[in-house]
């Protein structure tokens, strides 16, 4: 049986972690891969540290969950440690980035291979930081400057993680169609207000939705672009066990990534997703877990 | 966001205060809650009381602490939780060590069996003297009790004798406690602090060892501890970038 991937790079199990979850020490990230992920995805690091907003910083009312962290990282320079303690976890790490431009998105993506990453996902899609993610992608002539730019400098995959909150993702998907593969989605652009207070919840009032609420918004997309466009595609959005992922997956996606769940289940969800993921294979007689990306598009 | 009014309010000490509210949940020792003061910020506290009416201890520090600690009875507390794990309060004899405003969390352990370390940089930082029957205070300048840090303290005590220890502070002096109790009392549960922004395990900000802080801690035993190459020597700042203790 087989559930190995390729996303660019070979996956042992469709499973990775999503960028922004339990991914800004190194440590923590060995552990999500000793607790089975196929793959880690950073924080979303840029050229300078960043403190990013004042708590509150999520609003969590299950199955939605809004956060605005402000991309908060340490900067460029300062990330080498993190992977290195991070690929202690004998997996793929890979660095997530964001930038204003072409020039830092390709200088943050050399350093990334530089430190040991084994993929690049370029952060087009973060709705909550001025000038930065969602603001860069909604622009498509910048987003295929900065997808060229970064794919003729360096020699490991290029992913670029979109946003939902843009009236055409198609015309987006296509200005990053040099890319090796589509993350879809990020969080969805959202606010709560407190009734009691008569005030905005999260410091920076506008946050990102995830959570269990979002994934039929995140197949309709990874669906909606696999049939557009041969592309590969990893899925993210609401997962929580493998019957989401599957749904993913039939949707077009060649792997899947996990975030705001780990909330509810642990790290440990993980290693449940390739048990249960070996269990429906046997389940349904099928050998091959590739077999199942896009066959709800046939 | 859970909300309740607050019941009473006491001045410890000038920058020191106790807020009381009601509030059923079942909370254990050592536990804490994230309130938020809307339009400002919001902060982890851990309890110092846990009947029906809760109590929080707070030092002032900041905009949101000086908020907090100055709600007044009638007022409305705004706060998610209760989050992170709790002590675990042994029958036996029980060592509680706390440095300043680390002594609240522990004060819901205190019984005729426990013996109190009480630390502080100066005299205005020690509180809750007086609910301790036995008890040793230590500061830094010696303006109240000896002079000297909570590890001194430890010197004078036979260690041996207690079922548990507890300790919460800051991580140095938490360390310090950690290397001189290892080879005599390795019975020990110790309350972390780190920078904490989500309280429910996701954001990764207050994470040691890939343990956090919010969800698998606050309280880790010194076992776990010991497996912590980063206790004591490293953490991630507010932002991210790692920096020494």
């Amino acid at each position: 049986m087989n559930i190995e991937v390729d996303i660019g790079i070979k996956i042992s199990n469709p499973f990775m972690l999503a960028s922004g979850i339990l991914d800004e020490n190194g440590y923590t990230i060995k552990k999500i891969l000793e607790s089975g992920a196929g793959a880690a995805v950073t924080k979303s690091i840029g050229m300078e540290e960043r403190r990013g907003y004042e708590p509150p910083v999520i609003y969590e009312n299950d199955p939605v969950f809004i956060n605005a962290i402000g991309l908060s990282n340490p900067g460029i320079e300062n990330f080498f440690e993190e992977i290195k303690i991070a690929l202690m976890g004998k997996k793929p790490v890979i660095g997530s980035i964001f930038g204003k431009d072409a020039e830092e998105f390709s200088y943050i993506a050399r350093k990334m291979e530089q430190y040991g990453a084994s993929a690049v996902e370029l952060n087009l899609s973060c709705p909550h930081v001025n000038g930065y993610g969602m603001e860069v992608g909604s622009d498509p002539n910048l987003v295929n400057e900065i997808v060229n730019e970064v794919k003729s400098k360096i020699n490991i995959p290029v992913y670029s993680k979109l946003s939902p909150n843009t009236s055409d993702i198609i015309e987006e998907a296509k200005a990053a169609e040099k890319s090796d593969a589509l993350v879809l989605i990020n969080t969805i652009k959202a606010m709560a207000i407190d009734i009691k207070a008569k005030k905005p919840v999260l410091s920076n009032i506008y946050g990102g939705m995830s959570g269990k609420a979002i994934k039929p918004v995140g197949i309709r997309y990874v669906y909606e672009i696999k049939k557009e466009m041969n592309k590969k595609i990893i899925g993210v959005g609401g997962i929580e066990n493998i019957n989401d992922a599957i749904e993913y997956i039939m949707a077009g996606a060649s792997a899947v990534q996990i975030g705001t769940a780990i909330y509810k289940y642990g790290k440990n969800i993980f290693n449940k997703l390739n048990n249960d993921l070996i269990s429906y294979m046997t389940a349904n007689h099928i050998d091959n877990i590739n077999e199942l990306t896009g066959v709800a598009l046939k | 966001m859970k909300t309740s009014i607050i019941y009473e309010s006491i001045k410890l000490n000038d920058n020191t205060y106790i807020i009381k509210f009601q509030d059923n949940e079942n909370i254990g020792p050592g536990q804490f809650i994230m309130v938020w003061v809307p339009g400002i910020n919001e902060i982890p506290l851990s309890f110092s009381g846990l009947g029906d009416l809760k109590e929080i201890t707070i030092k002032i520090y900041g905009k949101a602490s000086e908020h907090i600690a100055h709600l007044k009875k009638g007022d409305t507390i705004f706060f998610r939780g209760p989050y992170g794990k709790p002590f675990e309060n042994v029958a036996g004899k029980k060592l509680l060590i706390g440095a300043g405003t680390g002594i609240a969390p522990l004060v819901p352990l205190i019984n005729k069996n426990a013996y109190g370390v009480l630390s502080g940089k100066t005299g205005e930082d020690i509180i809750f003297q007086d609910r301790f029957e036995k008890k040793s205070i230590v500061t830094d300048d010696g303006s109240y009790g000896k002079k000297g840090y909570a590890v001194d303290a430890l010197k004078d005590i036979d260690l041996s004798e207690f079922d548990m220890i507890y300790a919460c502070g800051p991580e140095i002096m938490l360390k310090s406690v950690m290397d001189y109790i290892i080879n005599i009392n390795g019975k020990a549960q110790f309350s972390l602090e780190r920078p904490m922004k989500c309280g429910i395990g996701i954001c990764d900000s207050c994470s040691i060892n890939g343990y956090q802080v919010c969800t698998d801690g606050p309280v880790f035993s010194l076992n776990q501890l010991m497996e912590m190459p980063e206790f004591g020597n490293t953490r991630l700042s507010y932002s991210g970038k790692r920096i020494k203790i």
